[in-house]
């Protein structure tokens, strides 16, 4: 009786994650909220969409009536965006949200196919999309009008055509994602060592360090491959810019990507960062400090491409998670960033399933001892800050923490086929 | 005789329209000169997001035609969100004008004070009290070094000021005064209102306070996340390198 129901159990699973069922209704659900969505939003007080989706609209209205998106103030973003979202005023306002969930739903569709060619089997494929496709937060988010799904496609499709070795493709779709959104940057590190010549490798561990090596390691980042990956994706991203430029001049730069290099938003987020950037934001050590949280930062980017960058999607992923947890600014859509690179990681880990849920648990409860004291500051105004600023320490260490299990249990493909073959 | 009697009488027929009609311009200039309305103001809500409620009553003889206009001078311990008032107008029958640009994320040291005129959609005569809403929000304020754990806010009063076509031009309205203000909230014309004065006040003055950091503890701040973020860092390089690619 037992274990009927858990056969039953089974191919409820199995037949939920066949392909021509699982994308279906991964779209369904998620235009289903988008419905729901519309009618809270008419009918009850709490709004169901998301502030920065009127943001969105209201630049795009801008530029239909010939102006520049930038007069709608808090926009930030490029101007890509509103272009895109122009259909907004045309035809439904809801049309933006539609794309949104059509490009959640290509994600989880790029995470199959690339799981696939990195060897991992058909099912375990479909098993392993399906926590993203039916993962009620990247639902919540695309339903709500966050632009973040958009985002992640390209990553996933720069890391897909990086993965079948079509370079001119995944340069493209990487010079677009930087244009985007300023965080991708970071992955030129893994994806230049992974690109240059491989013979230096082999030699690097016996060869003595004569003047030799510098040049030589200089000189394998100088191979066809990398030269054609930067012109291609350098030459999209600064078409792009100059093109924005031309139209919209300094502005459009400044709030894209400036904005966001020296953001210091003293108001409380999830950032460990948020309680000392705000107590020191008219001192003499400001500058200092902004540079001393920058460090850890840029020396864990660094280690992470070195030691892990022949395998890219792990690295992007772990590059994504040191990025946004040691941030000087995190709020909960940067998570979105990392999240939709996880279900690659997630089949090379060692990990049980109980101890996998632990770690969610644990990084959930992170989340919600912060939230705790940030609600009674903002909402019922008790004067928290001490706490929220421990709170922010805890979810850094709690981070850390999974981040660490994950690389201690994390093997290769090549590794784990080793693993069941004895 | 008969011409004399009809001439009178055609003389006095103008003349008794005239006083008629003398009357009922004056009779809403009456009713702004002996206008003693009340006003209350109320603060909901806890927290950095508060809605200001404001009350009139303008006394059942208000004419039909009277329009109202209440001007908010703000201190920069508070903003409104232009963009979440342009949504909720509709809803809520009345028109907002500022009469800045409002940065939404600065801190309260770094903007100034601003103005807002409220324009409600129905005025008079109804039995019931003209009610406003206006949602506020409070900004961060700099951190303070004589352990006081809270800021106080201030909010003045709004200014009621009311216009009537009958009664224009306005004369002789001692003792409320005439200022010059936008027609309506589109601004696309000035015209003379009447500035209520002394209507009956909620006696006690508008205050919230706002929680502000501990200007104090920077030291231990400082040290506490350096040390921390520095840990979880050589922490983390620790685990890459001794975990390489397998």
């Amino acid at each position: 009786h037992y274990s009927t129901r858990w056969w039953m159990m089974e191919r409820l699973l199995s037949a939920l994650t066949e392909k021509r069922v699982l994308f279906p209704v991964s779209f369904v659900v998620r235009l289903a909220l988008v419905v729901y969505g519309d009618y809270q939003d008419r009918n009850m007080v709490v709004k169901y969409t998301d502030i920065d989706y009127h943001v969105f609209t209201d630049a795009a209205r801008f530029i239909t009536e010939g102006q520049s998106p930038y007069n709608r103030s808090t926009y930030r973003y490029t101007p890509l965006l509103a272009w895109l979202l122009t259909p907004n005023i045309y035809l439904t306002v809801v049309f933006g949200k539609l794309l949104f969930i059509v490009c959640d739903v290509l994600s989880g569709l790029l995470i199959y196919k690339l799981l696939c060619l990195r060897g991992v089997g058909c099912q375990t494929a479909r098993y392993v999309s399906s926590l993203w496709l039916l993962n009620p937060l990247p639902m919540g988010v695309s339903s709500r009008g966050n632009a973040e799904s958009i985002l992640s496609a390209l990553v996933l499709g720069t890391l897909l055509c990086m993965e079948g070795k079509r370079l001119t493709w995944a340069a493209a779709l990487y010079g677009l994602s930087v244009h985007m959104k300023i965080y991708p940057v970071t992955y030129a590190l893994p994806i230049a060592l992974s690109l240059r010549s491989s013979h230096t490798e082999t030699n690097g561990t016996t060869q003595s360090w004569t003047w030799r090596t510098p040049v030589a390691f200089v000189g394998s980042f100088l191979n066809s491959k990398l030269i054609l990956f930067a012109s291609v994706a350098g030459g999209v991203f600064f078409t792009l810019t100059a093109l924005f430029y031309y139209m919209y001049g300094w502005v459009f730069l400044h709030e894209t990507y400036f904005y966001h290099l020296t953001r210091r938003d003293i108001r409380h987020n999830f950032s460990p960062y948020f309680y000392m950037l705000y107590l020191t934001a008219d001192s003499r050590w400001s500058q200092a400090l902004g540079l001393a949280a920058f460090l850890p930062q840029l020396i864990l980017l660094l280690v992470s491409s070195w030691t892990f960058h022949p395998d890219l999607a792990f690295t992007c992923f772990l590059h994504t998670a040191v990025f946004v947890s040691f941030n000087k600014v995190c709020t909960s859509q940067y998570f979105m960033w990392y999240l939709s690179l996880l279900p690659l990681v997630i089949p090379h880990l060692t990990l049980s399933v109980k101890q996998g849920l632990g770690l969610l648990l644990l990084w959930f409860a992170g989340q919600a001892v912060w939230l705790a004291p940030a609600y009674f500051l903002e909402f019922e105004c008790y004067n928290t800050f001490f706490l929220i600023w421990l709170a922010g320490l805890f979810f850094l260490v709690i981070n850390s923490f999974i981040l660490v299990q994950l690389i201690a249990h994390y093997r290769s493909r090549k590794s784990l086929e080793r693993q069941k073959a004895e | 005789m008969y011409y004399l009697r009809f001439y009178l009488f055609f003389c006095s027929a103008p003349c008794v329209y005239l006083l008629k009609e003398g009357n009922g311009e004056q009779e809403p200039c009456f009713f702004l000169k002996g206008l003693q309305p009340s006003l209350y103001v109320e603060l909901s809500h806890k927290g950095f997001h508060r809605d200001v409620v404001t009350t009139v009553e303008l006394g059942s003889d208000t004419p039909a035609d009277v329009r109202a206009l209440l001007v908010y001078r703000w201190p920069r311990d508070v903003y409104v969100d232009p963009y979440q008032v342009a949504s909720l107008s509709h809803q809520r029958g009345w028109q907002m004008l500022f009469n800045t640009a409002i940065d939404l994320e600065k801190p309260a040291h770094r903007t100034s004070e601003f103005s807002t005129y409220v324009y409600p959609s129905h005025v008079g005569p109804t039995p019931e009290p003209l009610k406003v809403t206006i949602p506020i929000h409070g900004r961060y304020h700099k951190p303070s070094f004589d352990g006081k754990t809270f800021t106080p806010v201030h909010i003045e009063l709004p200014e009621l000021l009311l216009w009537t076509k009958k009664c224009t031009p306005f004369q002789r309205l001692e003792p409320h005064t005439v200022l010059d203000a936008p027609c309506t909230a589109s601004n696309t014309s000035i015209c003379s209102w009447v500035k209520i004065q002394h209507p009956n006040k909620n006696s006690v003055p508008m205050s919230l306070h706002l929680p502000v950091g501990d200007g104090s503890t920077v030291r231990l701040i400082c040290t506490g996340t350096l040390v921390v973020t520095l840990i979880c860092c050589v922490v983390l390089c620790h685990s890459m390198l001794k975990h390489p690619l397998r």
